[in-house]
């Protein structure tokens, strides 16, 4: 085998051309990753959000619970079903709720639409993810939101202690929650009867969350709540609810494979062509090292070192630039905005993580592979008399 | 011009290399311009879909907020006003199951020809329209998706409403960019009456049409003025302007589209320079000679770059035409709006992309061939002679 100071010195030997390529496969690794991480932090936070042990329930066939409505009688008799888990002071884990989604105004004069969950204090309890980290929960009656992390800053007058408009009225800022990073961090939280009275809804919920008691069955509760012929009421797990939102991603999933095949290919047609120049000035080098009674396979090697080597430092340098380039990003945008099913703003925190990391290294032994295997092939063939006669 | 068959033997010389260079850049060049639809798509997307001398009212507060119904007349009786229709929200879903779903509203059915006078719904259809309580208008896009043809009979299973509704199809919106259900006001608020939920005294938004482009801005004005201060504010936009709120969530996506596509056009730099600069040494001697023989600086930097800007140009031509054909085979299998693509197949690479894609193409050949060029024109003959022989 021929050493590996050997690959590494004709690397350094021709710094420029090296240089050239490595800039090439990086550039394509941070466009990729940058690209995965914008993805996968919108899925995450989907997955992340809804607890597997909670029922959503909401009118037979509506998608989410910006379309669906939910009686009064309906949730009075939802809380008593058997399996609904009890808090500590006997109270049922059944949080209804109301989903608006009216106009919040940026500071830059244009508007989203945001969703405002309208919840008794039981929801905390349920929501068991949220945790108020600044600030206290709202009061029932008093006209005070609380405000999901992703939304703090966002709009006019969304920070601790101010006021802010939306809807009809006014509402005191009084705390600010985070959730795990899950989509429940984009959303404003108000009281459910207050709510209801400046929506002007004329049905109190637009859904139920409950808790399953454990060792109580998920889906046998589900079914009861499904059978029943009063209201034409469906239950399903919070978290399937959440992993069918999610499903609004697969475009993006589309365009940034679309973007990696695409310009990996063409990175890889960048590094072939460095490493056939190299072969092709290297011919009385490799025809020598032949002569000298090294094989084929640790020609092949050599070369498959090099160009596999000029990959990684690609990998090296794309992964750190795209790392920095996200944070600016986030920094810069303040999170970044989707639409949900729901039509309101989800905002993402834009983080390019180890899988995003894993898919770029992927990618860049891909390219290093692909690109170096035709010129050492050649350079394994050659056959040292032309090699050296030629020369 | 008589050097067009050196440079184009210079180019033939490596073939494989030429090949694997020009696939880079057309490969690169293709993804810009795909990337660059987006943008771009959306905006077309809006222009098709909107109209010009429509007005789109709703609630100041939040599309989801309700207007009283009252509003529609005192908004017809405006002067300029040649229409005005009324939407509302019904939620109907079609086979829970699968959970089936379009959007569907409740509206008058006398304006409608007038105020979508642009849709181009049959005449005839349209008098069924009104003739039928239980009839409705279907989206072309949604007819074909769910295989229905007019004179079929659905119903919808109210989600908001604690009421389901039959319908017999009774027209058609013969393009795809409405894939709307509309059905009459008049039969959801009897079907509401009936099961005892007291009748519909309220509406989600209101479009109108007025006579003249020119009029929509006064008569914008003239609404949210007639119901300031009252007990619910409205706010007006254009038909477009509503539309593109729809879109703008997507505002952040694309920045970090136009980031990723900065990027990929400085890939493509880099891969022609490197290819421009390794032709470039490998005939060092070559060009020496041409020197020795009395031929000018200027012309062997010319026929250098040249050659660079050749081979990016027909990659960049390549790239294009390929981003060309891939957005209408998209176009083809998904022509509206698809589950899987999203809006994908609307994106279509225009022909200002086309010449913006060849114009970066030959603008990275100048570029990437302008250095090497200059170096090897500038490099002492004697001194390369030297070291080559």
């Amino acid at each position: 085998m021929l050493p590996l100071r050997y690959a590494l010195g004709n690397l350094l030997a021709r710094r420029a051309r090296t240089a050239l390529t490595v800039s090439v496969i990086a550039l394509v690794v941070v466009a990729s990753t940058l690209f995965s991480g914008l993805v996968s932090s919108l899925k995450r936070t989907f997955v992340t959000s809804g607890n597997p042990r909670n029922l959503i329930v909401m009118r037979k066939g509506a998608t989410n619970d910006g379309s669906s409505a939910v009686p009064l009688e309906a949730f009075q008799a939802l809380r008593f079903f058997e399996g609904v888990a009890r808090g500590p002071n006997g109270q049922p884990l059944a949080s209804p709720e109301l989903v608006v989604q009216p106009f919040f105004h940026t500071p830059g004069g244009g508007r989203e639409n945001v969703l405002v969950r309208g919840v008794e204090p039981v929801a905390l309890a349920v929501h068991d993810e949220v945790k108020i980290t600044q600030g206290r929960m709202l009061a029932p009656s008093s006209g005070e939101v609380i405000l999901g992390r992703g939304v703090e800053g966002r709009y006019v007058g969304a920070q601790l202690g101010q006021t802010i408009r939306f809807g009809h009225g006014t509402w005191k800022v009084v705390g600010i929650f985070e959730a795990d990073r899950s989509s429940l961090e984009s959303e404003v939280w108000a009281d459910v009867r207050e709510l209801g009275d400046d929506a002007k809804r004329s049905v109190p919920y637009s859904g139920v969350r409950m808790r399953v008691a454990d060792g109580a069955d998920l889906d046998a509760l589900a079914h009861r709540i499904g059978d029943d012929s009063r209201w034409a009421l469906e239950a399903s797990r919070e978290t399937d609810y959440y992993a069918k939102q999610a499903e609004s991603a697969n475009v993006f999933y589309v365009i940034a494979i679309g973007l990696a095949v695409l310009s990996g290919i063409g990175a890889a047609f960048g590094a072939t062509n460095t490493l056939y120049a190299a072969v092709q000035s290297r011919r009385a080098e490799i025809g020598t090292l032949r002569a000298l009674g090294f094989s084929r396979l640790a020609i092949l090697v050599s070369f498959l070192v090099e160009s596999l080597t000029i990959a990684l430092a690609g990998f090296a340098v794309g992964s750190l630039v795209a790392a920095l380039l996200g944070r600016l990003v986030s920094w810069w945008l303040g999170g970044i905005a989707f639409g949900s099913q729901t039509f309101t703003t989800n905002v993402v925190q834009l983080r390019v993580g180890a899988v995003d990391l894993a898919y770029g290294l992927c990618l860049s032994l891909a390219i290093g592979l692909l690109g170096g295997l035709a010129p050492a092939s050649r350079a394994a063939r050659m056959r040292p008399v032309e090699a050296l006669r030629k020369a | 011009m008589k050097f067009l068959p050196l440079v184009w033997r210079n180019l033939a010389r490596n073939p494989l290399r030429t090949a694997l260079t020009a696939g880079a850049i057309g490969l690169a060049i293709a993804l810009v311009c795909l990337l660059l639809t987006m943008p771009n798509g959306l905006d077309v997307l809006l222009e098709r879909a909107a109209s010009n001398t429509r007005i789109v009212v709703h609630n100041e507060a939040g599309l989801v907020y309700p207007l009283p119904y009252a509003y529609l007349q005192k908004i017809r009786s405006l002067p300029g006003v040649v229409g005005a229709a009324s939407w509302s929200w019904y939620g109907g879903v079609f086979e829970i199951e699968k959970g089936v779903t379009f959007p569907n509203f409740a509206v008058e059915p006398e304006p409608i020809g007038t105020v979508w006078a642009d849709w181009g719904i049959d005449a005839k259809q349209l008098e069924d329209f009104r003739r039928y309580r239980d009839g409705a208008i279907v989206g072309g896009a949604t007819l074909k998706r769910q295989g229905w043809k007019v004179g079929d009979r659905i119903t919808l299973k109210g989600t908001l409403y604690p009421v389901d509704l039959q319908f017999r199809i009774v027209a058609e919106i013969p393009n795809d960019r409405a894939p709307f259900l509309l059905f009459q006001r008049e039969y959801l608020d009897q079907a509401l009456r009936a099961a005892g939920r007291g009748g519909l005294d309220t509406l989600g938004i209101v479009y109108v049409r007025v006579d003249d482009p020119a009029r929509v801005a006064p008569v914008m004005a003239q609404i949210d003025t007639m119901f300031k201060n009252s007990e619910a504010q409205t706010a007006s936009e254009t038909e477009k302007s509503y539309f593109s709120s729809f879109f703008s969530m997507l505002s952040g996506f694309v920045t970090i589209i136009l980031i990723v596509t900065g990027l990929v056009a400085l890939c493509i730099v880099f891969i022609a320079a490197n290819t421009a600069s390794m032709s470039v040494r490998e005939r060092l001697g070559e060009i020496a000679v041409l020197k020795a023989l009395g031929f000018k600086r200027r012309l062997i930097f010319t026929t250098l770059v040249a050659e660079a800007v050749i081979l990016s140009g027909l990659g960049g031509a390549l790239g294009a035409l390929a981003s060309l054909g891939l957005t209408q085979l998209l176009h083809a299998r998904a022509s509206s709006w698809n589950s899987s693509l999203g809006p994908l197949g609307s994106f279509i690479v225009t022909e200002t992309i086309l010449v913006q894609g060849l114009f970066l193409a030959l603008f990275v050949g100048m570029i990437s061939g302008v250095v090497p060029a200059l170096g090897a024109a500038r490099r002492s003959v004697a001194e390369t002679l030297r070291e080559v022989f």
